[in-house]
């Protein structure tokens, strides 16, 4: 009787050379696939239902953002109003709220402006530490 | 026999080659992170032009607690891949505000270039739903940029 005898020489082992490159494979895959969440923004709160309070004329300063981009302020127990650009509002915030802590700056844009030049006050505002704004539209 | 080296030969065994070996560890390793951090994304993406802000913080708030609200040039509103009319937010986002325990946090993606009154429109929409805390959606803008401007 012939001796049956296993010829082959194949290894019995999984090849572990190529093990980094399906790793590597896969790695590349992930690092383009990946999408990097992007929320982020200038973030508010808005005043809770039945929350409205008196708030006295001398603490505001009014802020009508235009549809020409343009920012009137004046303060609440003032005439005065002067017209700026929107990144000029952080210095004039700081000077305003200087002199009045407890000034609330009451945003008050036109309906048919854009909503990049509220955004462009809004920032103005956070920028100089501004805590208490209000945002309103103004009457067309 | 001639001493090779002046009599002072290498001692050391260690190879000169790079361990090839752990390259496969190193790659999972990196692999792995990469599987666990990456998030799918649920919806896609409105095409608007961003605003963009110099004040422009992150939102620290889980994923699940935040809520899109696209708002388009010409008012059309998109919640969830589906339009939606301007009385409908607030039905929408009550049920989330409730559900995430107070903790909901509307980002408004809104063209730079939308009139405010639709804006304004949907900020209505989302007090009457409950919902306090808004995040205008904004790209970071760098004090270079402001300044060429």
């Amino acid at each position: 009787m012939a001796i049956l005898k296993k010829k082959t020489k194949v290894s019995d082992e999984i090849p572990s050379s190529s093990m980094a490159d399906i790793a590597f494979l896969l790695l590349i895959f992930f690092l383009v696939t990946t999408v990097f969440p992007k929320d982020q923004g200038l973030q508010i709160v808005l005043p809770e239902a039945q929350e409205e309070v008196e708030v006295s004329q001398r603490n505001i300063l009014h802020i009508n953002v235009g549809t020409d981009g343009l920012v009137r302020y004046r303060r609440g127990d003032s005439e005065n109003e002067f017209t700026v650009r929107p990144p000029e509002m952080e210095d004039i915030w700081r000077m305003e709220v200087a002199q009045n802590e407890n000034l609330i700056a009451g945003v008050r844009t036109h309906p048919e402006a854009q909503h990049r030049y509220m955004v462009q006050v809004l920032d103005a505002l956070q920028m100089a530490g501004a805590q208490r704004i209000s945002l309103q539209m103004g009457e067309g | 026999m001639p001493l090779r080296n002046g009599g002072f030969e290498r001692k050391s065994k260690a190879s000169d080659q790079i361990p090839s070996s752990s390259l496969a560890d190193i790659a999972f390793l990196l692999l792995i992170f990469f599987m666990v951090t990456t998030v799918f994304r649920q919806e896609r993406e409105r095409p608007i032009e961003w605003p963009s802000a110099e004040a422009t913080e992150q939102i620290d708030e889980n994923r699940q607690n935040i809520m899109y609200i696209w708002v388009e040039q010409d008012g059309g509103i998109f919640i969830n891949d589906q339009p939606v009319s301007m009385d409908q937010v607030s039905s929408l986002v009550a049920p989330a505000w409730i559900e995430s325990q107070r903790r909901l946090r509307i980002s408004l993606r809104a063209d730079a270039r939308a009139p405010y009154r639709f804006i304004d429109g949907v900020m209505e929409e989302i007090k009457a739903g409950g919902a306090i805390y808004v995040v205008f959606a904004t790209d970071l803008e760098r004090r270079m940029a402001r300044e060429r401007r």
